[in-house]
């Protein structure tokens, strides 16, 4: 893991979604986002998001970073860096420069990095596999 | 001679001794501190120094109405919350604080028509729970939570199952927090507490006293610009103890708003 990830994975999230919350519309942020509740709509930051296991997204995410382990029902766009941990459930299409799919990850969907683009979810036979598209550290 | 003339004959002392001049009014049964604000204004005052408690300098925030001024603030209350804030630690450094005129550009928090620079609460959190003793604090921390609905910058509903919170734009407390409740980041600070578990009462009870709810577990922190409390209705929103405004009630902020004459040792 490179340098700056593992500073945006360490840096205090500024926007905390709590487990007993359920948000609904467009959460913004300039910052870091922690989200250990509900949120239906649509994530955006420049910075880091942080779904925690029990997390349920049904939300598009547009975000700098990500490190997921709860479970999305939306597209995740991230610019740079995605890592699924073994409780993450996605399903929707994933776009990131760099992926790390840990062992148990649930995915469902298209993937693209820098162009390429793999797909599980259409019936027809994936481009690449999940283990070709990890890289690992 | 009672304890506020002698705070008096000192204060008069110490504006002699920094070689502070200008006019000096005092509030009486006849003139409430709305109306030196609005005399003052007339004669074209630039500089406005609120002597007194925590309680005077929000009254003279709220009688500004959008005039630019800048603001000084005088403790004469020991306990006060905003003198800490300020980096105003007691008369002296009050009256040297406004001879040296450190001024500083704050947000100006707004809500129903008032307007404040520290922070209101909700919930169990408008209960001094500092000034209860163990068990009952303990009681009130162990109480069930309430449904709250906020809607945040007109962009999202926030549905919560709470024991209460804050909204802050400032606050003094050492939480070693520097990025929550800055007042000079033009954002506010939506700080709410779940339900927590007994152990986890023990163990966060004065950080949560203490108003630094981000160091308990499961507090969701928002930052925005804008809050509307919208449910339950009729439940009452409180700034140090004192009954503010009531659900549905929207707090805004605003930016760079406020010249005040700080102390070097300001928490922000």
């Amino acid at each position: 893991m490179d340098k700056m990830l593992d500073e945006a994975l360490n840096a205090q999230a500024e926007t905390v979604v709590g487990p007993s919350v359920k948000i609904q519309g467009d959460l913004n942020s300039e910052g870091n986002i922690r989200v250990e509740g509900q949120v239906t709509g649509k994530i955006n930051t420049s910075q880091s998001v942080f779904v925690n296991k029990d997390a349920h997204i049904i939300a598009d995410v547009l975000a700098g970073n990500a490190v997921v382990g709860g479970e999305i029902k939306g597209n995740l766009k991230i610019s740079g860096h995605l890592i699924l941990q073994g409780s993450a459930k996605v399903s929707g299409d994933i776009s990131c420069s760099v992926l790390r799919v840990e062992d148990g990850a649930q995915f469902t969907g298209k993937c693209s990095m820098g162009g390429m683009v793999a797909g599980n979810g259409n019936g027809k036979k994936p481009a690449h596999t999940e283990e070709e598209l990890v890289e690992e550290e | 001679m009672d304890k506020f003339e002698k705070l008096q004959v000192q204060l008069q002392g110490y504006l002699s001794e920094f070689k502070i001049s200008g006019e000096i009014s005092r509030v009486t049964p006849l003139r409430s501190i709305a109306d030196l604000v609005d005399t003052a204004s007339q004669r074209g005052a630039k500089t406005l120094v609120a002597c007194g408690n925590d309680e005077t300098f929000n009254l003279m925030l709220a009688a500004l109405k959008g005039r630019d001024f800048t603001l000084g603030f005088i403790p004469l209350d020991e306990n006060s919350y905003l003198s800490t804030i300020l980096g105003i630690n007691n008369l002296f450094m009050g009256v040297k604080t406004v001879a040296a005129r450190r001024i500083e550009r704050m947000d100006l928090a707004r809500i129903a028509g008032n307007y404040f620079i520290s922070y209101l609460e909700f919930g169990i959190m408008s209960q001094n729970l500092k000034s209860l003793n163990w068990w009952n604090s303990f009681k009130i921390l162990s109480g069930a939570p309430q449904k709250f609905d906020i809607r945040i910058d007109d962009s999202y509903t926030l549905s919560i199952e709470a024991l209460g919170g804050l909204v802050a734009n400032t606050r003094s407390t050492s939480c070693n927090a520097e990025t929550i409740a800055n007042p000079t980041d033009s954002l506010l600070d939506l700080l709410i507490l779940e339900k927590l578990s007994r152990t986890e009462i023990l163990r966060y009870k004065s950080d949560i006293a203490g108003g630094c709810l981000e160091k308990a577990p499961k507090t969701t922190v928002i930052k925005c610009k804008k809050v509307q409390f919208l449910e339950p209705r009729g439940f009452n929103l409180t700034m140090l103890g004192r009954v503010i405004a009531k659900f549905p009630a929207t707090v805004e902020i605003i930016p760079q708003r406020l010249k005040m004459i700080v102390g070097k040792s300001r928490t922000f």
